[in-house]
């Protein structure tokens, strides 16, 4: 899975492309908890999964363990722009309710206010 | 080209070539690449269950798989020799639950049972059994 970050002013958007599974997710949360508790602690993360194709219970895992931590480091966290394919998991899994998911990357931005949670 | 069948040792490591195996098989039966991923799923959360509970101090588990396509859809057998254990006998999770109540571990079995037509376990010998089938139909 390739894995960019892009800084703006209302947070930071983590764009995923490829699988995200057993092999890589352990290591995927781990970049992002020091992305939240690192110098720059974004007061939202954004993970854009327009080009994420496959998402296994080990990644759901992972966007959960995020999720808590961005609570607690007080930023934002939401998903934005699932495939279909990702999209059934999250429903299937129940976490499109659990987690806050928009359809696309313009909507999430847009509820991003500024400033911290 | 109906029925194919493989084996690796239980080692995450290996989750690699039974999914390259099952792509091979998919273009070869010339299947609708749309559901793939449902089966590579099923295949991944099985196989690290494996992986992460059949596995004995100094004993690695050997796994095969079998895909075979009949009139009622593909059905995917994942075996092993390790020690017996049903995955359908895990309680399913509480999807009710809340963003911080919610366990972080249980869900692959449950994804898998929820995307699949059926699924059914066996001990057979001394081998675990599962046996997954779902149509491919639209």
């Amino acid at each position: 899975m390739n894995v960019r970050y892009e800084t703006l002013p209302v947070g930071t958007v983590v764009i995923l492309e490829g699988r995200l599974d057993f092999g890589n997710a352990a290591g995927f949360e781990k970049q992002l908890e020091q992305v939240l508790t690192g110098a720059s602690r974004p007061a939202s993360l954004i993970i854009d999964c327009a080009a994420l194709e496959y998402v296994s219970s080990a990644g759901l895992r992972a966007f959960l363990v995020t999720a808590r931590a961005s609570q607690r480091a007080g930023a934002r966290f939401a998903l934005c722009a699932l495939q279909p394919a990702v999209r059934e998991v999250f429903d299937l899994s129940g976490f499109s309710r659990i987690l806050t998911v928009y359809p696309d990357r313009a909507t999430a931005l847009a509820q991003m206010p500024a400033g911290r949670a | 080209m109906k029925e194919r069948r493989t084996g690796v040792p239980g080692d995450a490591a290996q989750l690699a070539v039974l999914t390259q195996f099952l792509r091979d098989f998919w273009s070869a039966a010339d299947l609708d690449p749309t559901q793939v991923l449902t089966f590579e799923l099923a295949l991944e959360e099985i196989f690290i269950n494996i992986v992460m509970h059949g596995s004995q101090p100094g004993v690695t588990p050997w796994v095969e798989m079998s895909l075979a396509l009949a009139a009622d859809g593909l059905t995917m057998t994942v075996e092993d020799n390790g020690p017996q254990f049903d995955p359908l006998s895990l309680p399913p999770p509480d999807l009710t639950t809340s963003l911080a109540e919610r366990p972080v571990g249980g869900l692959g079995v449950f994804l898998v049972r929820q995307m699949m037509d059926a699924v059914s376990y066996h001990r057979v010998g001394a081998r675990n059994r599962l046996c997954m089938t779902k149509s491919l139909a639209g």
